[in-house]
């Protein structure tokens, strides 16, 4: 059941009304029955894994309260063993026989849908328990919730216990005024989702599968591909926050205007956010903190001195933190490649910061420099583009390839796209929408970035003016948007 | 406490340490000085700081970061 379809809007219309009808005692546990109706109609042979993650963590929660030491290890092992086992059993096999000329047959593996986004989810809640951030969750079925949250459970965004639960778990009244909120972004994520991202999937698709003969559109490409990850994801999850909103649910925000970051760095603490903080406070503390890289650290002081000493654990640390959400991304080199370029650009900006601060001091730039802001902005954008090459490309040779391509074979076409494929027939219909959804996004995105709340505004406006900018909305998906070519329905869902 | 302003001042010299009581909350202090900061704390201290720690209350004022470093120092 895709969140693109008929049917799961019902299902959430039924979901919504029921909320408010039953007993208000009973609103959690609808809320439970719902999420596992719907992860049970995404396949039932499904249904293991996530049982599986819950019980493990949950009595592992328990464990750990009690101050057993083996809780955390045992219980992160049974969690990430079976994600490790499920996502990346045929690309160790894979690679085995390349290195060892060994002829392993690969396996047949169901890949669960989001079953990284509850992993990361319980293991988050595992370590806030051991961590004794929060208490743990004595009741078996609201812990079931927390890890299944229906709209969430696909692609996140990646709760943590002490914001999520309570507002799980709650009694509420029905409010029409929070019903319309979370329609009005349900709206939103579906023009990005469907006028943006789908139809740039079309230029995305045919020029990357088809890059030994569609040589130099390379740049278009990766450009569409901006595009259709940004609508693709970001659209994706105001689909659940609008769904969440009407529940009276409020989930973390996942995405804050990535485009109009200065550094990488920067980009990743308004892209994926709750992966970002999930990996920062799960993984790169952690691991900055352990012993052996204490040991590391002190080596460095001593032989590199001590403002570099000091950096470069935190450094490797980074490197090691991207090459994780390289292999999050998929089972594969290029996306190692992808997670590496993140962690090495991120971790040589930290060991040059201070030199970037004297530089820029010298040539007279100061700290308001509209000039510098935009090129700073430019600059993290191109970076950002380099990156899709590798995270979308087949292989680091292809992406490679088609960077190289990129500059000396450039060309550009509209055309490029095969018209039987566009739904109007004419690859310049659909390479308009796209453009006309990217400036709208653009103009939203400049308003929340000046700290103006879009939907607020917009919900101060007279009825005929809220009327006419829902029905352009709704309109744009009829007429210029199209079909989702991305198996179950969004990109991130495949995580 | 001065000493500890002196080492915040040498990691991220653009705050005022002395009032200041949101230095996370305002993205004034990222993860890397937080865990330049760690660094340089566990060694004028003597201290360990373990992952546990790393929450914004410990780090949003000096003052805040004060009170750890004499909790860890028991």
């Amino acid at each position: 059941m895709s969140f693109v379809s008929v049917e799961f809007l019902a299902f959430t219309a039924i979901c919504t009304a029921g909320y408010y009808l039953i007993p208000k005692r009973c609103q959690w546990v609808w809320l439970l029955i719902f999420s596992y109706i719907y992860y049970l109609a995404q396949g039932p042979q499904y249904i293991f894994f996530i049982l599986f993650a819950t019980v493990v963590t949950y009595l592992g929660g328990l464990w750990a309260e009690n101050g057993s030491k083996a809780a955390v290890p045992v219980t992160l092992l049974l969690d990430f063993g079976m994600l490790a086992a499920v996502k990346y059993t045929n690309f160790m096999i894979g690679n085995l026989n390349g290195l060892f000329g060994t002829e392993i047959r690969e396996m047949k593996l169901l890949l669960p849908l989001g079953i990284s986004f509850y992993t990361f989810q319980a293991t988050g809640y595992l370590l806030d328990v051991h961590w004794k951030r929060i208490r743990a969750e004595r009741n078996p079925f609201r812990f079931a919730l927390f890890l299944s949250f229906f709209p969430q459970i696909l692609q996140g965004p990646i709760g943590r216990y002490s914001r999520l639960a309570d507002s799980l778990y709650a009694e509420r009244e029905f409010d029409m005024d929070r019903i319309l909120r979370g329609m009005y972004r349900i709206v939103w994520g579906f023009f990005k989702k469907i006028v943006i991202a789908d139809n740039a999937a079309l230029y995305v698709n045919t020029i990357f599968d088809q890059y030994a003969t569609l040589r130099g559109y390379g740049l278009l490409g990766v450009l569409m591909y901006s595009a259709q990850l940004y609508g693709d994801f970001s659209g994706g999850i105001d689909v659940v926050c609008g769904i969440a909103e009407m529940l009276g649910i409020t989930l973390d925000e996942n995405f804050r205007q990535p485009f109009f970051a200065v550094s990488i760095t920067d980009f990743w603490h308004r892209w994926h956010i709750t992966l970002g903080t999930w990996m920062k406070d799960y993984l790169f503390y952690p691991i900055s903190l352990s012993g052996w890289m204490g040991r590391f650290g002190k080596w460095c002081k001593k032989h590199m001195g001590k403002s570099v000493g000091r950096t470069m654990p935190i450094c490797a640390a980074n490197v090691i933190v991207f090459l994780v959400v390289g292999v999050w991304h998929g089972p594969a080199w290029h996306n190692i490649a992808y997670g590496l370029y993140n962690g090495v650009i991120i971790g040589v900006s930290g060991l040059l910061a201070k030199n970037y601060r004297d530089i820029r001091k010298r040539l007279g730039i100061g700290k308001d420099s509209r000039w510098f802001f935009i090129f700073q902005i430019l600059r993290t954008f191109a970076l950002v583009n380099i990156s899709w090459y590798f995270d979308r490309a087949g292989s680091v040779g292809q992406a490679l390839m088609m960077m190289r391509d990129s500059i000396l074979r450039f060309s550009f076409s509209i055309n490029v796209v095969d018209a039987g494929a566009c739904w109007s027939g004419s690859p310049a219909v659909t390479f308009a929408a796209i453009i006309f959804g990217c400036a709208v996004l653009f103009l939203h995105s400049i308003m929340e970035e000046r700290g103006t709340d879009v939907g607020e505004v917009l919900r101060q406006k007279p009825l005929p003016v809220r009327f006419a900018v829902l029905l352009l909305l709704v309109l744009s998906l009829v007429l210029i948007g199209s079909e989702p070519l991305s198996q179950g329905g969004f990109i991130y869902a495949n995580f | 406490m001065d000493e500890l302003i002196e080492i915040l001042e040498d990691i991220q010299p653009d705050a005022d340490y002395e009032t200041c009581t949101t230095l996370i909350d305002d993205g004034i202090l990222d993860s890397f000085a937080i865990l330049s900061i760690v660094s340089e704390l566990e060694d004028a201290y003597d201290i360990r700081i373990t992952p546990a720690e790393i929450i914004p209350e410990n780090f949003n004022s000096a003052k805040a970061l004060y009170e750890m470093v004499q909790r860890l120092q028991g």
